[in-house]
């Protein structure tokens, strides 16, 4: 399992919280997991009429990642949760949630089998782009607090005006990367994506540093220096300026082009050198192609999501330059508190969960969308369930 | 926050010159060699030879015949014939050196071409004087850790001008700085550096310019050469792949700016290919990734989706998803996995997108054209590809990828031409002719080796290469097999296995510059004219055609070693020659781009100038001698029996007579057969008998109308006529010769167009006025044609007649036409043609080379006759749907 910490916290959550509306996405290294967690101790006063086809419930939103190379884990966890409820099933959620699991990402086609076979569980497919804009979409409209610019070391919160919310371009960052331009809820358009992702660092990163996961590999390019490995300007022009074309001598020419000169083994590299260079080379990339699909829609707002960036202050501050630079200042890169579950949410929105604007609910004061002060990703939520 | 500075990640790349290549290659050869001194005549011999396209008609340097000429405006700041220029483009890994040396062979005295020229004005006619010198360009490599095999080479050619203190050499590069010193040191001359963007730019505007085919287009293994509109380049994006990638919007000379770049580029590919396989070079890098399958390493669609394709949003089950995705979720070892799959996968991962980011570019800034260039292509057809795929799949094929066959010598060239007054820049795509030497099939695109000293040296080394047991056949290795997950973002479907290596690149050939030559002015349309009959993108007829020349070319070896006496140094050479030309057609058998765009007529070429490199001047020189002798003898028989005839029944056995002679081709492997079985007479007159009408091609009645024998009223004479004539022997002096006297006694005055170089057994414009003179003695009209139009004057005979007797005074001229080959490509003439064609209101083009191979489908601005006999039964069959020995008479009037 991967989120150590959401996964104590939910361990040590109360046995009698009920698990439902558990959304997956299934993605190529990773899988997210969010589900709703309701405590059977204080239901809410409404819900409590079964034959209602409205039921508001108050819960947490749960978010959880598992290597999908290990989707084992993810099967025992679920099952685990299954046959733990099973018994109390009737107390409030209808019975067919249990056999059914709202799903997105490649997995949910490559897997179906899995988990029909293990858990008896049909996974209902739903398609990963929409899922994607569903998931930010909630996120930017109910969530307060969601995006924030990161400048300097600070990460500064923006407001979202709702009603100037789009267009935006959300760039996905998982294995691969998504760049989908979105217009409102439910009209986007994929216009863009590089194969240079998440997966690539991890990858490359892998087999240059023998780290063993993706965190470590995060951790380590904290504390390398890229210049060791990367061909500066300054390598090329004896430490001079490009001054022409505005090209400072510390600028990188070529991202691990110092390697081509230097005739050493990897070994006689620094892996946080190596990690850190590699961080450099694909968060820039990111940049620099979403800036380009951005300012080819003119489009002003550009979000960041997916497991790639896991808050990364070196990441996101590479990225955010990126896009500072190429647009020279114009656009601007946001990022998502809760990045890596936005196929997962746009998933779990698409239970019948809630059938008229399901959230607009929370939006209102009486039940705000409180944020895990912990900032572990939990979300207190009220949804309106209707059966 | 720290480190911000540096993290100006953006940043990117400015070098065009990558640290690929710390080539360990064996094959250290000598490429774009010219020994220009192996190709000093030999003493004695009047006729002007040369190793490359004559020059012509230089400027006041070689009317004069002076070769101290300096001109003011001149190229060449010193005062040596054949010292040159030099400019380097210093890179990481990397020397481009770009040199200039000047023909030696050039301005050869020659009273009668001068009193030609004088009579018609020809000299200065139409133009300023050159301001620039013909001469060679010369594009050649080293390794930057070798660097001192470039200083050496620099060195023995004595490019750096020795004899001058702190000569100066114009540099580029980030080594323009980092040697300055060495250069000091070594040589003695001064580094001026020239910024790298100028010249990146200066270089590639040059070459789109200046060099027909140089760009091009390379989908699916396919090259295609396209031809740019020089009035429609700008603006264009030009995408320099070194160690990191530029990209600069060009809106002009001199006019661009850096728009963009990515510091992911050719270095990024070298250096985590080297610390990820272990590879020695750059280029065992690329190699490796032939091999290779990405789909052990990079993430697919399929992999995610369980081998289903996305279809949604339009990626297929073999998109790559996450480039080395597939790294992360096994627990394997960088050892378990292939380094073909790994170099493959990071192939296709940086060339990808540097072609989106390209395309992104291009497609904000409202750009068609993208040109790549820079040494991480080197003409590696997988990235060209998959650079090619990413920009199709992006643009849905609205925006193309092109590249440039000089890529790697854009920044040395740029610096060449920052030399003042160079008067490149003036330079037109016809004054530029480019020859591949010898080494070229072997060498490819590579490194440059020891320079070599002279012809001997040259021999020993195509004979080393025979005994090193390298296959002449195929120099070029051939592909592997293709294997899985190739592509682009997606695969880009090669056709079947011929997605092959071709790493040896494409090749860079000597530049000639011949400030003389023109565009014939005649040419209907200039723009979309080709002279190419026979398209050799057909690879059956590729095939079919070096399959001729392949057994042909014994039976040339004789002729040629014959020529020179037949001693045991010209079976050396012959051999020699054999094996080059050889090489070169194996080398375009593999890779028929490898030279540019490739006709019938380059193919043709090639092997004359393959001739002339190993001192092979004129293979024919006896045979056409003793078949002018010959033919001479017999003509004033053939000139009683033309005038006992009326005259509208004379012009048809005259154009008879010219098909019948066509006959006499040693270019004809069915013709030389049949030389065994008469004299020339007889086979002349058993073919005229059987020209029988009507001819599979023959437009002979509107000829004859417009002649004046039809019933229409007659048009007025020609003014003046331009023959271009074929063969020695018969074919000139029993064809041609009698139709020139017929339109001279008509009152159409005469131009006589032969090669400037002999090629087989053509006649040459040196040749033709003794054979005008020798047919003058039993003739009248000919002689007072050739008098008046100077050609007598001082041809070796005595005209014992009393001048004043002569009949005519419409004169009868010889030009040459610029070229040494047996066909022509009227984009590039002499000048002195170009000159004499602005009178003429009548072109007849004869033979197979001329008005067949080339020229059939030319249109013209003047009535145009094309006169052939069809010796060869494929030809015939594709041209004309008809046979052996068919006859062409294409009459055309003026369009």
């Amino acid at each position: 399992m991967d989120d150590g910490d959401t996964i104590n916290e939910l361990n040590s959550s109360s046995p009698l919280d009920q698990i439902s509306h558990l959304a997956l996405d299934i993605g190529g290294s990773l899988i997210k997991m969010v589900y709703l967690s309701t405590n059977r101790e204080k239901p809410v006063d409404k819900t409590q009429n079964s034959s209602s086809k409205d039921n508001l419930l108050s819960g947490r939103l749960y978010f959880l990642m598992f290597e999908t190379s290990k989707i084992n884990e993810c099967l025992d966890f679920i099952s685990s949760k299954q046959l733990h409820y099973r018994g109390v099933q009737q107390n409030g959620f209808p019975a067919s949630d249990n056999n059914t699991i709202k799903a997105t990402g490649g997995g949910a086609f490559k897997f179906a089998d899995l988990f029909k076979e293990k858990l008896g569980i049909s996974l209902d497919k739903v398609d990963e782009m929409g899922s994607l804009v569903s998931g930010a979409n909630f996120l930017l409209k109910s969530v307060p607090s969601e995006a924030f610019t990161y400048v300097n070391g600070q990460r500064n919160y923006e407001q979202i005006d709702h009603n100037d919310l789009y267009p935006y371009l959300l760039v996905n960052i998982g294995s691969g990367v998504s760049m989908i331009k979105v217009d409102g809820d439910g009209k986007f358009e994929r216009v863009s994506g590089t194969s240079v992702g998440g997966g690539t660092f991890w990858g490359l990163g892998k087999l240059l540093t023998k780290c063993k996961s993706f965190d470590d590999l995060l951790e380590m390019s904290h504390q390398g220096n890229n210049r060791v490995i990367d061909m500066l300007v300054g390598d090329i022009y004896g430490g001079m300026d490009y001054l022409k074309i505005g090209l400072s001598s510390t600028a990188i020419a070529s991202s691990f082009g110092k390697a081509v000169l230097d005739n050493k083994e990897l070994e006689e590299y620094k892996p946080e050198d190596v990690a850190r260079s590699l961080l450099r080379m694909i968060s820039n990339n990111i940049g620099q192609i979403a800036y380009l699909n951005a300012l080819r829609f003119g489009l002003k707002k550009i979000f960041f999501g997916g497991y790639f960036i896991r808050g990364h202050a070196y990441t996101m501050d590479t990225i955010s330059v990126a896009v500072d630079f190429w647009s020279k200042g114009e656009a601007k890169a946001m990022f998502l508190r809760h990045e890596g579950f936005l196929g997962a949410l746009g998933a779990f929105t698409n239970y019948q969960l809630v059938e008229e604007s399901p959230f607009t609910t929370m939006d209102d004061n009486r039940y705000p969308l409180v944020e895990d002060l912990n900032d572990n990703g939990i979300i207190e939520c009220r949804v309106r369930a209707s059966s | 926050m720290d480190g911000l500075k540096d993290n100006q990640s953006d940043i990117d790349a400015i070098n065009n010159n990558i640290n690929e290549d710390n080539n360990n290659n064996n094959n250290n050869i000598t490429e774009k060699e010219d020994l220009e001194k192996d190709m000093v005549p030999p003493v004695g011999n009047s006729i002007h030879r040369s190793s490359s396209r004559p020059q012509l008609d230089l400027s006041g340097a070689a009317i004069q015949g002076n070769f101290e000429e300096r001109d003011p405006t001149i190229l060449l700041p010193n005062q040596s014939d054949d010292i040159s220029h030099l400019a380097l483009d210093i890179g990481g890994s990397l020397i481009k050196l770009v040199y200039f040396s000047r023909h030696e062979d050039r301005a050869v005295s020659d009273k009668r071409k001068m009193s030609t020229k004088e009579r018609f004005g020809v000299t200065n006619g139409n133009r300023r004087s050159f301001p620039i010198l013909g001469g060679r360009l010369h594009f050649v490599k080293f390794e930057t850790a070798k660097i001192n095999e470039c200083l050496e080479f620099i060195h023995s050619k004595q490019l750096h001008r020795a004899d001058v203190d702190n000569a100066v050499i114009k540099a580029t590069g980030g080594g323009a700085y980092k040697f300055a010193n060495l250069f000091k040191e070594k040589l003695g001359v001064v580094m001026d550096k020239e910024d790298e963007m100028n010249c990146l730019v200066a270089g590639a505007n040059f070459l789109l310019k200046a060099i027909r085919h140089e760009a091009f287009t390379h989908k699916e293994g396919h090259k295609e050469f396209v031809q740019i509109d020089h009035n429609d380049l700008y603006p264009y994006l030009l995408v320099n792949i070194g160690s990191g990638v530029s990209l600069i919007k060009v809106d002009g000379d001199g006019k661009f700016q850096r728009v963009s770049g990515t510091n992911v580029g050719g270095g990024t590919y070298w250096g985590l290919g080297r610390l990820l396989t272990k590879c020695k070079s750059f280029d065992e890098l690329l190699e490796l990734s032939q091999r290779g399958d990405n789909s052990s390493v990079d993430m697919l669609v399929g992999d995610i989706y369980g081998g289903l394709d996305y279809s949604k949003i339009g990626l297929s089950a073999s998109t790559i998803a996450s480039s080395f995705g597939k790294a992360i979720s096994e627990n394997k070892e960088i050892e378990d996995y292939r380094p073909e799959d790994i170099s493959l996968s990071l192939l296709r991962m940086i060339s990808y997108n540097i072609g989106q980011i390209s395309y992104l570019t291009a497609l904000q800034l409202g750009i068609k054209r993208i040109f790549f260039g820079g040494f991480f292509i080197r003409g590696h057809a997988y990235t060209m590809d998959t650079i090619s795929f990413a920009i199709q799949f992006w643009s849905k094929g609205g925006a193309e990828a092109m590249f440039l066959r000089h890529e790697g010598f854009l920044g040395a060239l740029g610096a060449f031409m920052s030399y003042e007054k160079h008067g490149l820049d003036d330079l037109m795509v016809h004054q530029l002719v480019e020859r591949f030497p010898m080494g070229a099939p072997y060498t490819g695109g590579k490194i440059h080796g020891p320079p070599l000293g002279d012809l001997n040296e040259k021999i020993s080394w195509m004979e080393k290469f025979v005994r090193k047991g390298i296959k002449i056949t195929a120099p070029v290795p051939m592909a592997s097999p293709r294997t899985t997950g190739l592509g682009g973002f997606e695969a880009p479907s090669s056709k079947g296995d011929a997605l092959r290596c071709d790493e040896s690149n494409l090749n860079v050939g000597v530049l000639h510059l011949v400030p003389s030559l023109e565009v014939f002015p005649l040419l209907a349309d200039p723009k979309t004219y080709e002279p190419n009959t026979i398209d050799l993108a057909d690879p059956n007829e590729l095939e079919y055609w070096f399959t001729v020349l392949s057994e042909h070319l014994p039976d040339l070896v004789d002729k040629a070693v014959a020529s020179e006496g037949g001693t045991d140094d010209a079976r050396r050479r012959g051999n020699a020659f054999a094996r080059a030309f050889s090489a070169h057609l194996a080398r375009l058998m593999e890779e028929p781009a490898a030279y540019g765009k490739l006709g019938l007529a380059n193919l043709l070429e090639l092997r004359e100038e393959c001739l002339r490199e190993f001192n092979f001047f004129d293979a024919y020189r006896t045979i056409k001698q003793r078949e002018n002798e010959a033919s001479l003898a017999v003509l004033p028989d053939l000139l009683i029996e033309l005038d006992s005839l009326s005259e509208e029944t004379r012009l048809l056995t005259l154009i008879e007579g010219v098909l019948a002679a066509n006959i006499f081709d040693w270019g004809s492997r069915a013709c030389v057969d049949l030389y065994h079985k008469g004299t020339i007479i007889e086979i002349y007159r058993m073919s005229r008998k059987k020209m029988q009408r009507p001819w599979r091609v023959d437009d002979f009645d509107a000829f004859k109308e417009r002649m004046g024998f039809g019933d229409k009223k007659p048009s007025p004479r020609h003014k003046r006529a331009l023959l271009f004539v074929d063969n020695s022997g018969a074919d000139v002096v029993l064809g041609m010769l009698p139709l020139a006297r017929e339109l001279l006694r008509r009152g159409t005055e005469v131009v006589l167009v032969a090669n400037s170089l002999p090629a087989l057994n053509d006649v040459t414009a040196m040749e033709l006025p003794e054979i005008v003179a020798e047919a003058a003695k039993h003739c009248d009209i000919l002689r007072g044609a050739a008098e008046a139009g100077g050609l007598l004057m001082d041809a070796m005979i005595n005209t014992q007649d009393n001048p004043s007797e002569k009949l005519s005074s419409t004169p009868l001229m010889v030009v040459e036409n610029g070229c040494g080959s047996p066909c022509i490509d009227l984009r590039q003439v002499s000048s002195e043609l170009a000159a004499v064609a602005k009178e003429a209101d009548l072109v007849i083009l004869e033979g197979m080379g001329r008005a067949l191979h080339t020229n059939y489908n030319a249109q013209f601005k003047c009535d145009a006759l094309k006169l052939a006999m069809v010796k060869n039964q494929r030809l015939a069959e594709k041209l004309i749907k008809g046979n052996i020995y068919d006859c062409v008479c294409r009459y055309e009037p003026a369009s």
